[in-house]
């Protein structure tokens, strides 16, 4: 009789070991598989989540250690709730994010329909869209400071080129009214790509049959249009505006880079006040409690709405 | 209702031709139905009729109106397809409605309800018109997308092997519906399938395509009597035509390099000396596996025959089919 490596493998296993790990129930095995991420996941997410919670009822202060901590109730999210900066803040992200998502929708699913339409090199017109998603955030801010210079700036250039506005007289991040238009384009420009390439894996999945069926069943374009491709695109169409609604609500890099915030506080976005609160200004206890506010209004939102979607997809 | 004339057709895809100079006439009111195996170019004849693929050369008429330029929607077809292609995100009475919501038609809503409620019926899909197409087994697919042709009055209705995923019982009931519908309505059907049954029991005409060409055309009769070619006898007739050496049986006209004999063209009983191979009983018939002369070959005899697997049966041709070494019939 001859033994497999494996064979051999086995029977030079300890008895004793052996005996043990035969003696475990499939659970119990599943159990010691799946407890490292287990506790990964626990130790940093839910852990920090439940002490931002404990803190956000307190006044402590991460820069002073030394200090006494005392609990102040609901002290903080009474503040919050009824600061009207913060309202303001999130009136920023509001436009922020209606308006890029209207944006991008609209422009992404028409790229998408374009593309889509098979005619020659779309692969690569794909390749040349999707470009601005592959760049760094940071890098994407730091340019478009300068395409917006009014001075030197190509976008103020364009601008001026159609308009026949004097390009120095405008400048889209000192002004107040403008800024917050500045950054919808650049957020626009680099992630209308991605809702693309979403609709267009909609628009595919699409069979070319059912076409040619509502060809035969006499269907114009237009009722095509509306009866089978937005219909049939609407689930992809929606997880992409899930996508980016979460993104932005979250939106910092590409904001820091291209406005601070400014003018004012025409940009600040609330990632951004947050991120000023907890960590320049060092109210570790408040901060918590705003970062508690945003993530239930976050999560209530998607919630909803990700039932809406799945409603959707049943249909 | 109306007369489709196909003259010339050819159509390739890159460097496979698809059809190769086909001319054919459907007649008014006629049910005709093309045979041959996978990429024979059936469904690209379907399509070319349909309007969804356009020929490379050749004229395309319906009801005496050249339609080869023009739009599936401009040619007033209704087409079944192979996958149902059902809209998915409609009920089943929306899609059976759907054709009859154009615009172009105008149709009262009592009249969609009739028609819907009337097609329903004959396909048994009543109990399930509220259910989402896609909540559906695929035998009810494919009945929606039948039901969805025959809610229209087309000047010809396309259907691209419509009960090929039905199971045996639902097959053989439609085939008689859809024998009934068309022999009733006196529409103009063409129809796509390499079941050679459906072939024989509903067709007025069949075409038969082999590698995109037409090789013969004419009633299902005449083409199992009359078959031009081997490929075409094989294509009907169960069991198939048995295809032996010319001179197995004796002399053969000049020219012939087969024979071929459908069971009913072998005698049983005189003639030369068989060995029964194996007997087939299939209750309204029995097959008998003959080995002659070192040659396999297939018969049918009494339903209720005594012979057995060994025994010795006399045959011999009666009236066979002849045909040349490239397959061409000759006697």
């Amino acid at each position: 009789m001859t033994y497999s490596p494996i064979d051999r493998a086995a029977t030079k296993t300890p008895q004793g070991v052996a005996r043990r790990i035969r003696g475990l129930s499939d659970r119990t095995i599943a159990w010691i598989f799946v407890s490292p991420t287990i506790f990964l996941l626990l130790a940093v997410n839910i852990f920090p989540l439940i002490w931002t919670i404990r803190l956000s009822f307190t006044d402590y202060r991460v820069n002073r250690p030394n200090n006494e901590v005392s609990w102040v109730g609901l002290q903080n999210y009474q503040r919050i709730l009824s600061d009207p900066d913060i309202w303001n803040t999130m009136q920023a992200t509001a436009h922020f994010l209606i308006w890029t998502i209207i944006l991008q929708v609209l422009i992404g699913f028409t790229l998408a329909y374009l593309i889509n339409m098979k005619f020659k090199g779309n692969d690569l017109w794909t390749t040349i869209i999707v470009f601005p998603m592959m760049l760094s955030p940071a890098v994407v801010g730091n340019f478009w400071t300068f395409l917006y210079q009014p001075q030197i700036g190509l976008f103020n250039y364009v601008v001026a080129f159609f308009t026949g506005a004097d390009p120095a007289s405008f400048s889209m991040i000192g002004d107040v009214n403008l800024a917050p238009w500045a950054i919808v384009i650049v957020d626009t420009w680099m992630w209308t790509p991605f809702v693309m390439l979403i609709c267009l894996a909609g628009l595919r999945s699409i069979p070319d049959s059912i076409y040619e069926a509502a060809e035969c069943d006499r269907a114009s374009k237009w009722r095509q249009f509306w009866t089978i491709t937005v219909p049939m695109a609407l689930p992809f169409l929606m997880l992409a505006v899930l996508f980016r609604g979460i993104e932005n609500f979250k939106m910092f890099d590409l904001v820091v880079q291209l406005t601070g915030g400014g003018p004012g506080n025409t940009t600040t976005l609330t990632s951004i006040d947050l991120k000023r609160e907890a960590f320049e200004r060092w109210r570790t206890g408040y901060s918590s409690a705003y970062a508690v506010i945003l993530f239930v209004t976050v999560f209530g939102l998607a919630s909803i709405y990700v039932k809406a979607l799945n409603k959707v997809k049943q249909r | 209702m109306a007369e489709v004339t196909l003259q010339g057709i050819s159509k390739s895809f890159g460097a496979t031709t698809a059809l190769d100079d086909v001319t054919m006439t459907i007649p008014d009111g006629s049910f005709v139905v093309l045979l041959g195996p996978t990429g024979a170019g059936k469904t690209t004849t379907l399509r070319m009729v349909s309007g969804l693929d356009k020929p490379d050369r050749g004229r395309i008429t319906i009801g005496g109106r050249d339609v080869t330029g023009l739009t599936p929607a401009q040619r007033d077809v209704a087409m079944v397809f192979q996958q149902y292609s059902l809209y998915p995100h409609l009920t089943v009475r929306q899609n059976l409605e759907f054709p009859l919501k154009s615009p172009i038609l105008r149709t009262p809503q009592a009249e969609i309800d009739r028609k819907v409620g009337e097609v329903a019926e004959i396909l048994q899909i009543s109990h399930k018109l509220d259910n989402k197409a896609t909540a559906l087994s695929g035998g009810e697919m494919q009945r929606v997308s039948i039901g969805r042709a025959l809610v229209r009055d087309p000047a010809v209705y396309l259907m691209d092997e419509p009960l090929s995923s039905l199971d045996a019982k639902l097959r053989s009931d439609l085939r008689i519906e859809l024998k009934g519908i068309q022999a009733n309505s006196g529409a103009t059907l063409l129809y796509v399938t390499h079941d050679q049954i459906e072939a024989m029991t509903m067709a007025t005409h069949v075409g038969v395509l082999d590698r995109g060409r037409l090789v013969q055309f004419g009633t299902p009769r005449e083409i199992y009597q009359n078959p031009v070619s081997i490929y075409a006898a094989s294509r009907l007739g169960q069991p198939r035509i048995n295809i032996l050496p010319a001179d197995l049986f004796g002399s053969a006209p000049p020219g012939a390099t087969h024979i071929g004999l459908r069971p009913e063209q072998i005698a049983q009983g005189e003639g030369q000396e068989s060995v029964v191979q194996r007997v087939e009983r299939l209750g309204d018939q029995t097959r008998l596996h003959l080995t002659f002369k070192a040659h396999d070959l297939i018969t049918v005899t009494d339903a209720h025959t005594a012979l057995k697997a060994g025994d010795i049966v006399r045959i011999s041709p009666r009236e066979p089919f002849y045909f040349a070494a490239d397959g061409a019939r000759v006697a």
